[in-house]
Formats: structure tokens, C-alpha cells, sequence
């Protein structure tokens, strides 16, 4: 079943001052299934950040269309988009965005209490979300008294809580160390395997052998894909690098 | 490296963070410009000569401004740093020495704050004059107030902005030397530590509030009241930063702990973000409350005195002409009594002549002694104003006392009639030079002694008749004999229609002077004294209101710069939760009972202050000879009105300020 249909995404940033503009997404096309772990790939500035943006409705298209089901998200009402995050969407940030001032618990319980839950509700969705995650003996830590991959943790924590239909990361483990980046993977690993859809922009190839599908984006379009199949971890990650050098050559 | 290195970059982060500076040096500016006009004021000829009290309140309010000063600008600055760590870190980085980082801030500092310290000066000399020439204008005084800039004050404005300045650079660049880059790199990231609840302090704060509000509610003297007030302003000043401090620390805290209420998305916003700042912002908080206090309270009293003209004048001036008669200490109070009926007649001649009739004629003969009550003896002694003030006894025969007094009375040989304002005070018996006399009591003075009880409430001896007076005046004075006292009187008189005027005056005046009664003459009209009375008043009708002007810009620099670096702390924190699904009505909600928990608190602080203050401001107003409660009590209420009203659109405006800075 297609959960979120990609039709001819066409992103160009304007600058103020009315030249040309960068054309930041041309034609990207795809189709994520139910249940999907994707990884999308590409170099820095090919456009993946913005895409996500785009698929996670905090920035617009310029043209195209992205359906979620049948629903295309351009026309979900500026009054719902909140709500459509919150209770529809889980973000994982590169940079993480804790709230400084906020401990472990409340930056996970964050959506939680936007969505107006009852404190036993969140309780109890809480408790078996930071075990799993191993953060459960840092609830009432700062993010500042925590490490990297504690915070990122956090950060996953936050965006599964809600239960969402999808979840999008922008390069999870860019800021984090191997050891920390493996375990982050293997969290998005079980969390994928539970039957959340995942869609992971990453660098990594390493990160991108976890998922099920890997789309290459360049020039602003997907100009290939892989999936994973029966194949063992190490030959996959094998064929990804593959791709991208082939990538990197076909541009010089 | 040579300098002009160091200032090219100075000068260009100066430039790169100017939307950090404009703010910075607004502030800066406006906050030298007001202590230069507030300290110029305490070389004001008015201030200096029109009343002993006038320099040191003075004083004490430039103190407090100064003060105000110091922890504003220290405010500014960290809020400034904060934003700039991660710059300075960046330097650090990329190899530039500490110290080279260091002479980068001086060169910095120096360019803001020099500028800053000089236009502030000028501001506060053009904008003192201008306010000068406009309240002149709008108020219309008999005569109008002089400004003179004070070079004096305004140096000492220029030295104490230098240290300031000085203080906060040397902070600034310990707080650089003494932290690695990685840490100064997180910058503004790095969390402060959530707060601590202090309950001692906050037990400290209560006492000195309650202690303040004790003196103010207690005090019955409006002369020891001068001084007293001090320290109650005082002990409020330090309770109200102690409970701001510590107590709104200790209510968040609460507030968060009761989980039902905080995990909601309004409070669960605004709480994290007010207990994560409050450290700064309840000092803040307290300065805005107390500024509003002083505008308040000097708008309020100086406008009661100004209003209360007419009022001050029928007290001290019962009818519209006043003729004071001094004797020397041999006079016995029947001669008195032949020479005023002289004078009296004499005068009646001199203005039925000039073709006026005098009216409501009426005399009293007094005594004025001081002494002190032991057990039911009344001590005399010499007035010698220490700060232990005597009694003050006034003392007067029966027959003038009965001319005064709605309800004549009768007393027989060893009777004494007898007023004290002062419950402790009352006997029923008491003695005066080893003798015993019955004492008979009354409610209250004759209305027209008021004019003589605005510093001290007297107490009051009426005697049998005149001898008595006599012989207590003849004791007292072998008792005495290097301040011999003696008698006094008052004539009052009005004329039929009303036809007072300057001519009469001075005819009267004149025809005085010419005479050789055995007293001594004093006369005045309450015509004449008119003009006087409306000018001084006036002068701290000014006063009133420049100072209020002054704390008032004080209370909205500081709300707006607290607006602004707040919108600028929160601006990511929204940013991120906007991510997470926050939706801008929720925004607008959660800051908006943010922003005015911010502003409601310290009016209402204001507010409460005020009516503590009231009984001992309305003490001080006795010592300007207001002695009715309605018009300081209505002029307060209006007052306070007036000034929430400026206030709420204060808070609009910087409200939407923090809004467009947040979304
Ligand atoms: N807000 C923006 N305004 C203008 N150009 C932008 C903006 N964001 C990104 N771009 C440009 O769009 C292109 C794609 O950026 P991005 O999506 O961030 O790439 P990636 O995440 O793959 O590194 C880049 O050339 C970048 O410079
Ligand atoms: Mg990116």
C-alpha cells in the first residue's frame, strides 16, 4: 500500500533580491510504502534537506504534489499543519533541537502536552519508549548534562512518542561518534521492524545499509535506487558505496 | 599586530552584531541621560532652598537610580555576551591569543560606551531643558522653575557610566580568559543551571518587606516620619528584590511540581521559560515595581500639595487677615488682652476709613511650652530639637478658648481642661509646678489651632482664667530663666463681601509699622501668602511630575529591554517547538500569559506598596499642611489609574515587540 506519494517536486529557493534563484529540487519522483525504511542519499547540497522540509510540510514546493494516501499535503489547512506534525509526524533532527531549559522527560513528553494528553497517558506511553531507548535513569538530566548520542536518543524518543505514521530524520548520527551512530541504528532498525515507515536522509553508507530501500538524489533528482533485499548487511553497504562513486564520477 | 588591526575588527563586529547593539546602546544612552538629569536636579535652586527635607530625599532617589543603574547595565551586558559567546569562542579557535581577544573587547567597549556615555550626557542636558521649557509652559507657575545643567553632576554622571563600563568589560573579559573556547563556542546554548529555591532568603524578604510595612502603618510623628521613612524604603527595597528573587522561584517550582497543571500546553511553555530566567529577570522585575512606586508616590503627593493650595492656606490662615502678637516675658495675659482690644479698635478705624468692615473678628492668647510627662507630672525643659522631640503643651485661658470652641465650657479653680492626640497621655489628674489640677477632657482642638499643629500634635491646657496662665508662665520661667517663653496671640479677622485685596494689605501693613504698641506685630493675608504658596507647591508640582517622567522612562527601558532580549532567548525555543507541532494560537496564548505575568506583577507590587506607603506619605503631607484624606486619597487613585494606564500600553507595544522578534 503507498503511504506517501512524491509527484514532480520542484523546489527553487528565491533570494530577496529577485535574481535568479537556485533551483534546490528539479523533478523528484517517488513512492513510499507502508511500513517502508528508506534512506535517502546524496552530496552535500544535492538537495535532501530541503526535500524532507518539504515532506515534513515546513517548507513548501514550488511545484508538484506530495500525497499522503490520497491527501495531498498542500491542502491541508495552515490551522491543521500543527496538528498535522504533531500527532501525524516524527522528526529526528541533525542538531537534535532539544530545549535547553527543558529536562529529558519534558523534551519527549513535548508533543504529548501539545496534543493536550493526560499526565497518566504520557506516563504510561513514556516508560516503555526511554527503556527501550536506555535513557530511562536520565529523565531529569538537561540536555547539557548529557552526551551526544543521549541527546539523540532523546530527540528519537520525542518523535516516536506520538506513535506517528512516519518518521523523518535529517542525518541522525551527522553529529555523532560510530559507536553512538551503530547504536542509533539499530534503535531506527527495531523501530522499523515494529512497523514504522522511516525516511532517513544520510551521508553515511554505513547508516543507509540499516534501511530497506536507498534512493540516490543528484541535481536535484532521484537518479537511482537500491533495496536492500535478503542482502546481507555488509554486501549492501558494499553496493551503496558503490553507487555513490559511481555518483561522484558521473559528475566530473 | 598593531592596534588599528584590532580596531578595524572592533569596529566591524560592532557592526555585524548591530541588531545586539542598537538595543545596547539605547539603553545605555537613556539610562546616563536620566541619572544626569535626576543628579542635575540635586543642584536645583529650588531643590536646595525650598525645604530642608527636599536635598536628601533627593540624595537618596539619585542613590537609587544609581543603583539602578549599575545592575541595568550589568543586565544588558550579560545579555549581550550571551549572544556573543560562540563569536568570541570562534576566535579562540581560530588561534587568536586571549589577550588579543581581550583587546578586542576593550576597543569595542570603549567605542560603545564612550559614545554611549556621550550622547547620553547630551541627551540628558538637551532633554532636561527641553522638559524644563515644556512643563514650564504647560503648568503656568507664578514663576517658572530654572534649569541649570550641572557641569558638576554631569561629570559625576560621565565617572560613575566609566566605572559601570570599566566593571562590566573587566567581567567580560574574565569571564572570556577564564572559560575554554569549546564551552564559550556553545555560547548561549549552554544551559544556566535551573535555579534554586532559596527559602531563607525568601523568609529574609518577607521580614524586611513586613518590617517596612510595620514602620509606615506605625509611625505617628510626620518630624521622626522623615527618617523613618528612609528606612522603610529601605527594608521594602530589599524585600521586594528578595521575594521577587526568591519567592517567584519557589512559586514556579510549585507550580511545576503539581504535574495535572504543568504538563498543559500553556503553563508548560511559559513556566520552563520564566523559572529558566528568572535569576536575571526578578531583579528586573523589582526595579520596574519600585520605580513605579516612586513615580506614583511623587506624582501623588506633589499634585495633594498642589491641589491641597487652598486648603494649606485656610489652615494656616483661618480668616483672610492674620496679626501674630509677640510680648516680652513680663506681659501678663490681661495686659495682652487691653493692648490686642486696642489694636483691634484701631484697626476697625483705619478700615472703616478706607470703606471696608471688618468681620469675624477673634483673638486667642497662648503659651508655647515643651516638656515631657512623667507619671502624671508634666516636666518642663528647653526645646532643644534633638532627636528625642519634648511635648509640645500648648496653653491657653478659658475665656479665648471659648471663643475658639464649638461647645464652651466652664472650669473652677483647680480644673484643666485638657487635649491630647496621644491615648498613652491621657490622666485625670496632673501636675504642673507641685501643683495638682483635675483634668476635664475634650475630643479635639478648635478647627482654627490647626495651622499649629502640622509639625507635632500638641497637647492643649486650657486654664481657669488668666492668672493661672500668668503664674504657670512665672514658674516656668524661674524654673527656666535663661529661656524665658512668653505669651503670644492671634487676631483673625475677615472682611464683609469678601474685600480682601492688596491694597488693603498693605495699608494695613503700613499703618503697623507707624505704630508703638508694647507688642510686637506681625501681620499677613492669606491673599498674599497666596501666590506664594501656589508657587512652591507648584515648584514640587514640577518636581512630581519630572520625576515621574524620569521613572517612568526608567520602568520602560527596562521592561523593553527585557522584552527584547527575551523575545530574543525564546525565538529559538518557539522555533523548535513550532517543529514539533506547536501551532501559533497555542504560541500566542502561552506568551501572551507570559508577557503579562510579567506586567501585572509588579503594577499590582506597585499598587500594594502604595497603599502601605500611604499612612506615612499622608504624615509627610501634614508637614505641608494637609490635613484632610480625601484628596490625597482620591489624587492616589487617580494616580495609579493614570499610571496603569501607561503602562498597559507600554506593555501593548513592547509586547508586539517580543511577538515579531518570537515569530
Ligand atoms: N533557505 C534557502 N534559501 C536559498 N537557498 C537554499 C536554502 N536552503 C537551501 N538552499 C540551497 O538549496 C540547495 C540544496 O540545499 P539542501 O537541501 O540543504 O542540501 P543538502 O541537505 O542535500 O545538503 C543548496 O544549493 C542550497 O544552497
Ligand atoms: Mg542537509
Amino acid at each position: 500500500m503507498t503511504f506517501m506519494d512524491v509527484k514532480h517536486i520542484k523546489k527553487i529557493y528565491t533570494s530577496k533580491l529577485g535574481s535568479k534563484g537556485t533551483e534546490a529540487l528539479k523533478d523528484v519522483n517517488f513512492a513510499v510504502e507502508k511500513g517502508e525504511f528508506i534512506s535517502v542519499m546524496g552530496e552535500s547540497g544535492s538537495g535532501k534537506t530541503t526535500l524532507l522540509n518539504i515532506l515534513s510540510t515546513l517548507d513548501s514546493a514550488t511545484e508538484g504534489e506530495v500525497y499522503l494516501g490520497d491527501q495531498p499535503l498542500s491542502s491541508i489547512k495552515d490551522k491543521e499543519v500543527s496538528r498535522f506534525r504533531r500527532e501525524q509526524l516524527g522528526f529526528v533532527f541533525q542538531d537534535f533541537n532539544l530545549l535547553d531549559n527543558f529536562t529529558l522527560k519534558d523534551n519527549i513528553l513535548l508533543p504529548l502536552v501539545l496534543s493536550r494528553k493526560s499526565v497518566d497517558e504520557m506516563e504510561k506511553t513514556l516508560q516503555p519508549l526511554v527503556e527501550r531507548l536506555g535513557i530511562a535513569h536520565l529523565l531529569h538530566n538537561y540536555p547539557y548534562e548529557v552526551s551526544g548520542g543521549q541527546k539523540q536518543r532523546a530527540a528519537v524518543a520525542r518523535a516516536l512518542i506520538t506513535q506517528p505514521k512516519i518518521i523523518l530524520a535529517d542525518e541522525p548520527t551527522g553529529a555523532l561518534d560510530s559507536k553512538s551512530s551503530q547504536n542509533l541504528m539499530e534503535i531506527l532498525q527495531d523501530v522499523h521492524q515494529n512497523g514504522q515507515t522511516i525516511l532517513m536522509v544520510t551521508h553515511s553508507a554505513r547508516a543507509a545499509s540499516y534501511s530497506s530501500r536507498v534512493l540516490f538524489i543528484r541535481d536535484g533528482q532521484v537518479y537511482h535506487e537500491l533495496y536492500r533485499g535478503q542482502k546481507d548487511p555488509d554486501v549492501f553497504i558494499d553496493s551503496i558505496s558503490k553507487s555513490l562513486l559511481v555518483s561522484s564520477k558521473g559528475r566530473v | 599586530m598593531k592596534i588599528s588591526f584590532f580596531s578595524k575588527m572592533a569596529w566591524r563586529n560592532i557592526k555585524a552584531n548591530r541588531k545586539l547593539y542598537y538595543p545596547y546602546s539605547l539603553s545605555s544612552i537613556l539610562s546616563v541621560a536620566v541619572f544626569q538629569m535626576m543628579a542635575s536636579l540635586m543642584t536645583n535652586d529650588f531643590v536646595r532652598q525650598r525645604s530642608a527635607a527636599l536635598p536628601s530625599l533627593f540624595e537618596v532617589g539619585t542613590l537609587v537610580i544609581g543603583v539602578f543603574s549599575v545592575i541595568f547595565i550589568f543586565y544588558v551586558n550579560s545579555f549581550l555576551m550571551k549572544r556573543r559567546k560562540k563569536e568570541i569562542g570562534l576566535y579562540s579557535v581560530l588561534g587568536l591569543e586571549k589577550r588579543h581577544v581581550a583587546r578586542i573587547l576593550v576597543i569595542e567597549n570603549v567605542m560603545v560606551s564612550g559614545l554611549s556615555i556621550l550622547t547620553g550626557l547630551l541627551v540628558g542636558v538637551l532633554f532636561g531643558r527641553l522638559s524644563f521649557l515644556f512643563l514650564n509652559y504647560l503648568l503656568d507657575l507664578p514663576n517658572a522653575m530654572g534649569y541649570s545643567t550641572s557641569w558638576e553632576m554631569t561629570g559625576m554622571t560621565a565617572l560613575l557610566f566609566i566605572s559601570i563600563f570599566t566593571l562590566t568589560l573587566l567581567y567580560n573579559i574574565a569571564q572570556v580568559t577564564f572559560s575554554n573556547p569549546i564551552r564559550l563556542l556553545k555560547g548561549g546554548k549552554e544551559g544556566e543551571k535551573e535555579p534554586k529555591s532559596s527559602p531563607i532568603l525568601f523568609v529574609i524578604g518577607l521580614l524586611s518587606l513586613g518590617a517596612g510595612y510595620y514602620i509606615s502603618l506605625t509611625i505617628d510623628n510626620p518630624i521622626s516620619a522623615v527618617n523613618q521613612f528612609f528606612i522603610a524604603v529601605l527594608l521594602v527595597i530589599i524585600g521586594t528584590y528578595l521575594l521577587y528573587t526568591a519567592g517567584s522561584i519557589i512559586i514556579l517550582k510549585a507550580l511545576k511540581r503539581n504535574k495535572a497543571f504543568y504538563y498543559k500546553p500553556g503553563p508548560f511553555i511559559s513556566i520552563s521559560g520564566m523559572l529558566y530566567r528568572m535569576k536575571q529577570h526578578a531583579v528586573g522585575l523589582a526595579n520596574i515595581s519600585i520605580l513605579s512606586v516612586m513615580v506614583i508616590i511623587a506624582v501623588s503627593t506633589t499634585v495633594t500639595l498642589y491641589a491641597g493650595t487652598e486648603e494649606t492656606l485656610n489652615n494656616r490662615f483661618p480668616e483672610e487677615n492674620n496679626l501674630s502678637v509677640m510680648t516680652d516675658e513680663e506681659m501678663s495675659s490681661r495686659e495682652l488682652k487691653e493692648t490686642i482690644e486696642s489694636v483691634q479698635s484701631d484697626l476697625n478705624e483705619i478700615s472703616s476709613e478706607e470703606g471696608y468692615t471688618m468681620t469675624d473678628q477673634y483673638y486667642f492668647r497662648y503659651m508655647t511650652l515643651w516638656g515631657e510627662m512623667e507619671g502624671s507630672t508634666l516636666a518642663f525643659q528647653d526645646f532643644q530639637g534633638g532627636s528625642e522631640i519634648p511635648l509640645m503643651v500648648l496653653v491657653m485661658p478659658m475665656d479665648d478658648y471659648n471663643r475658639l470652641a464649638e461647645e464652651p465650657v466652664t472650669l473652677s479653680g483647680n480644673d484643666l481642661l485638657f487635649y491630647t492626640p496621644d491615648p498613652d497621655l491621657n490622666r485625670d489628674s496632673l501636675t504642673l509646678f507641685d501643683k495638682t489640677f483635675d483634668l476635664k477632657q475634650i475630643n479635639d482642638m478648635p478647627g482654627v489651632m490647626n495651622g499649629m499643629s502640622q509639625l507635632i500634635d500638641p497637647i492643649l491646657l486650657v486654664t481657669p482664667d488668666d492668672s493661672t496662665l500668668d503664674t504657670l508662665r512665672n514658674q516656668r520661667n524661674s524654673e527656666l530663666a535663661e529661656y524665658p517663653v512668653t505669651l503670644s496671640a492671634d487676631f483673625f479677622w475677615s472682611l464683609e463681601n469678601s474685600q480682601n485685596s492688596t491694597e488693603y494689605a498693605t495699608r494695613i501693613q503700613e499703618s503697623l509699622r507707624d505704630t508703638d504698641y508694647p507688642v510686637g506685630l506681625f501681620y499677613e493675608s492669606r491673599d498674599g501668602n497666596r501666590e506664594d504658596w501656589y508657587s512652591t507647591n507648584g515648584g514640587f508640582l514640577f518636581l512630581g511630575i519630572f520625576l515621574g517622567g524620569l521613572f517612568t522612562i526608567g520602568a520602560v527601558l527596562i521592561t523593553y529591554y527585557k522584552q527584547i532580549s527575551e523575545g530574543y532567548e525564546d525565538k529559538e525555543r518557539i522555533q523548535i517547538m513550532q517543529k514539533v507541532g506547536l501551532d501559533k494560537e497555542t504560541t500566542r496564548q502561552a506568551t501572551h500569559s507570559q508577557i503579562l505575568w510579567m506586567f501585572t506583577l509588579p503594577i499590582l507590587t506597585a499598587a500594594l506598596h502604595t497603599a502601605f506607603a500611604y499612612p506615612i506619605v499622608q504624615k509627610m503631607l501634614m508637614l505641608f499642611g494637609i490635613t484632610s484624606n480625601t484628596l490625597f486619597t482620591l489624587t492616589t487613585l487617580g494616580v495609579v489609574m493614570g499610571y496603569s494606564l501607561i503602562y498597559w500600553i507600554i506593555y501593548r507595544v513592547t509586547s508586539k515587540l517580543y511577538l515579531s522578534i518570537v515569530e
